[in-house]
């Protein structure tokens, strides 16, 4: 080989290994880029503009299996259910329908819709279409898997069972007139109809096929082009829109497979809004700026973190040899340091669980449960109580929970709690489909689980997860007078008696420890600094419709 | 030739029956826990009716042997059935995923060539010189790096840090991300280096120890003796004998990479064959972890099929014949 050859090649080698260095060099400053406090706010709001919004693949974006966060995410920007959400106070708004009233037992809903609104393809919404859309969804031939929110619906049960074809409580009285009869009576009815999956849907669009793929909605946007599987969903401004026009072009959701990915292009500055990765939280928001109220970011204020609407706790088999005895479940609920598995495992961006409703939800308080706090002598002392004093005599508890999703640093600090009280327990990680075989047959014994609201009302956390045979119920909790108050809570149309039964019920089953509330969850997400108003609501769906962006 | 090829063809039924049988034994009840109709709603229950339209649909209400004679049937016609959780076909999944890992496979296994070859070649030719200590070092370096380290390092470096100094003027894309100033090639850069990174090393590797082997060789000592030039030696003799190991490698790594790649994927968000078996595995999704699986076979074993026809190209002496051999 010739000198020359073998001195460039040198170089090359050289060059490459230096590119190295310098990359590693370069990953820890990665605060390099002030943001700039005192930039003159821009007058705004300005029109225009793309909104590039990170997800993750969805299961679907189809209102008939419109489920996770991911595809509800797109779902709400395609569609509008008969009302909406408002992004900061969750309270009831009119979308589709302008009007709605119900019964004086709360056991039928007249719905009456925006005249003029419009589909996507141009053709006007009507009841008819709100009609087929559901019955689209209780039809098991369409398997779908949301079903249960429309269970409360007269002749739900017989077009499941397949002996009806049709939904006997829902009737098109005439174009702009929705009647919804319920089985029961169901005072929270109006925010079940608030869910994305509830929306209208074109027959005809349905049934020419891959509507799944590029679904026609009646929302403030269209699909641009069919679904770029792991790649991107793209849509944009509907101009007919019946509602206020958004201020952006369009969204396009970028579909990343990693949040660690996800993170670095937001840093490259590809994406306007993903979640920040657990141990850069703090470094975030020192970049960037935290949002005032935890849910709106502008420039210079774009780390969101308020509260959502959901909370994670330990299951404890209600039906359990030592679990079964409530001393013992107040026991073990008193010994968890809440606050300091919310310090450690998550730099303080969740709140310790208070009960098992969460903030955000109209009738929290925020001393319901109480035992769901840390009490080292209250726990000792219930442990005496039930005969075991410092855990003598108490069996090893078996701590089960899915490994690989991080639960594994905060079941490992709860054993650390239960340790400090003398009560031994074994962590026993499993694979996610495991784990759930455990659960659904119950021969768990303790386990870990998150609950997140379907609406933003008492009765989501209350009755699925405490009635007794609900198929939510893990814990196997049973109690007889909760089951019939909360069937009361339910039929009672007066909003504050209806808050205050339900705020009976949550400290009844408080009382008893039914399960360990651990903590609230809350947003850890960053925007870009080019978002102006750009809400991202406490149920996790952003609006999409009074967000702008800098020019 | 023609003969040995048909049999190969032929050889792999067999091993169709077996993978095939093997996941099917996997998902008798007992064998792995997890209920896939249950995974579908996850901790959310699911009405009964939903229940028995997915078992009925699935035909998982079938005796095991049955469904297996089912699906195998299906095979044969090219279906591979639904994915139980998004009710997509699983052929249709694979259409969009299988190109992105050829793609990038492909490109991985040019680098891993190339760099690696020429690496192995320079550093035996010039033993113990500085360039063959510096690709002794660099390899031993790289193999010991873990992938997705080595892929989030390029992705700050390539993606973040040099978007910063340059002020926006040059960088690469991070993801597979679409980025309208990026042509589509520009996505697969840093991916393919990545995963190339760990084979190059051992191509460098096995390329050096080969070449300082057939360099000591009698005929390499004929072949200098009879008066040819270096580079006749070196290339048409030392190397030609040397690649043989070095194809098997490549060919194996090819292989591995249809499945395998499943860290650099994650890395780079990129949409490819070996995260959505890995996923579908949690997930008990099994139309698409067995069409994923037989996907994979049938393209390993056409790769290897190729490899072992490229050993006659390299050495004479090794002939496909129809006969005994």
């Amino acid at each position: 080989m010739s000198e020359r050859l073998r001195k460039s090649i040198a170089l090359l080698l050289v060059f490459g290994l230096a590119f190295t260095v310098l990359g590693l060099a370069g990953c820890g400053g990665a605060d390099e880029e002030e943001p700039e406090p005192g930039e003159p706010v821009a007058e705004g709001p300005f029109e225009g503009g793309t909104f590039n919004f990170y997800i993750s693949e969805p299961a679907f974006i189809d209102p008939v299996n419109l489920q996770e966060s991911e595809g509800t995410q797109v779902g709400q920007a395609l569609f509008d259910s008969l009302v909406t959400f408002d992004p900061v106070s969750m309270e009831v708004q009119s979308a589709a329908a302008e009007t709605w009233e119900s019964n004086d037992d709360a056991t039928v809903w007249t719905f009456n819709l925006v005249e003029g609104a419009k589909f996507h393809n141009g053709r006007d919404v009507t009841a008819e279409d709100f009609k087929y859309a559901w019955e689209r969804i209780a039809n098991p031939e369409n398997e779908s898997e949301i079903s249960y929110h429309l269970s409360a619906v007269k002749g739900f049960d017989e077009m499941q069972d397949g002996s009806a074809t049709e939904l006997e409580g829902v009737v098109a009285v005439d174009d702009y007139t929705l009647e919804v009869t319920l089985n029961y009576a169901f005072a929270d009815f109006e925010y079940v109809v608030g869910h994305p999956a509830l929306a209208p849907v074109p027959a005809e669009e349905v049934e020419a096929g891959d509507f799944g793929e590029m679904p026609i909605g009646n929302g403030p946007f269209k699909m641009s082009e069919p679904w770029a599987h792991d790649q991107y969903i793209k849509v944009e401004k509907f101009d007919d829109y019946y509602g206020d026009a958004p201020y952006i072009d369009g969204v396009e959701f970028k579909i990343l497979a990693d949040q660690d990915t996800a993170f670095l292009e937001f840093q490259a500055g590809n994406v306007d809004f993903v979640p920040i990765p657990t141990g850069q939280i703090q470094s975030t928001i020192d970049q960037y700026g935290e949002s005032p109220d935890g849910y709106t970011s502008n420039p210079g204020e774009q780390v969101v973190l308020g509260g959502e609407l959901a909370v994670y706790y330990m299951l404890m088999n209600n039906t359990d040899e030592v679990l079964s005895d409530p001393l013992v479940r107040q026991a073990l609920s008193l010994a968890i340091d809440r606050q300091a598995i919310c310090d450690t495992v998550f730099e303080g961006t969740r709140s310790p669980a208070t009960g098992i409703v969460p903030e955000g939800i109209f009738g929290f308080q925020d001393d319901a449960w109480p035992y769901s706090k840390y009490d080292v002598e209250a726990a000792k002392a219930k442990l005496v109580e039930a005969g075991y004093p410092d855990g003598e005599g108490l069996p090893t508890i078996t701590l089960q929970f899915n490994s690989g999703s991080g639960h594994e640093d905060i079941i490992q600090l709860i054993q650390q709690d239960f340790a400090a009280i003398g009560v031994e327990a074994d962590l026993a990680g499993m694979e996610w489909a495991q784990y759930l075989d455990m659960l659904s047959e119950g021969t768990y014994q303790m386990g870990r689980l998150g609950w997140i609201a379907d609406y933003p009302i008492m009765d989501n956390f209350l009755y699925p997860l405490f009635k007794s045979g609900s198929a939510d119920n893990y814990a196997l909790y049973e109690n007889s007078d909760v089951d019939a108050l909360l069937e009361e809570a339910r039929v009672t149309t007066d909003d504050d008696e209806r808050v205050a039964a339900y705020r009976e019920i949550e400290k009844m089953i408080g009382e008893e420890a039914a399960v360990a509330p651990v903590m609230f969850y809350r947003h850890t997400r960053v925007a870009s600094d080019r978002v102006n108003d750009g809400v991202y609501s406490a149920n996790g769906l952003y609006d999409f419709q009074r967000v702008w962006l800098e020019q | 030739m023609f003969k040995y090829v048909v049999r190969r063809v032929f050889q792999m039924i067999p091993v169709f029956i077996g993978v095939t049988l093997i996941l099917f034994i996997l998902r008798a009840p007992g064998v792995l826990p997890g209920d896939p109709v249950r995974m579908i709603t996850g901790e959310r229950g699911m009405t009964d009716a939903l229940r028995q339209q997915i078992i009925e649909k699935h035909g998982l209400d079938q005796p095991l042997h049955r469904q297996y004679v089912i699906y195998l049937g299906n095979l044969l016609q090219g279906d591979l059935g639904e994915s139980y959780q998004r009710g997509r076909a699983v052929t249709e999944i694979f259409a969009d995923k299988l190109p992105n890992t050829l793609r990038l496979a492909l490109a991985a296994i040019v680098i891993e060539g190339i760099v690696g070859v020429t690496a192995g070649i320079i550093s035996a030719v010039r033993q113990y010189s500085f360039l063959d200590v510096l690709v002794t070092l660099s390899t031993s370096i790289l193999v010991s790096v873990p992938v997705f380290w080595l892929g989030m390092l390029f992705q700050i470096f390539f993606g973040i840090k040099l978007k910063e100094w340059t002020g926006g003027a040059f960088y690469l894309p991070i993801s597979q991300m679409s980025s309208a100033q990026f042509p589509d090639w520009a996505h697969m850069i840093l991916p393919a280096i990545t995963l190339a990174s760990v084979s190059t090393a051992y191509v460098a590797r096995i390329m050096r120890s080969q070449m300082l082997e057939a360099m000591g060789q009698d005929y390499i000592r004929t072949a200098e003796a009879k008066g040819l030039t270096r580079r006749a030696v070196t290339f048409r003799h030392a190397l030609k004998n040397a690649l043989i190991p070095v194809v098997t490698f490549v060919g194996i790594d090819f292989g591995v990479m249809m499945g395998g790649a499943i860290l650099t994927e994650t890395v780079f968000s990129w949409p490819g064959v070996g995260r959505e078996i890995f996923l579908a595995v949690g997930q008990r999704d099994w139309p698409i972890v067995m069409g994923g699986v037989v996907i994979i076979v049938f393209l390993v074993m056409i790769i290897n099929l190729l490899v072992d026809l490229s050993y006659a190209l390299l050495d004479p002496r090794i002939r496909y014949g129809g006969g005994p051999e």
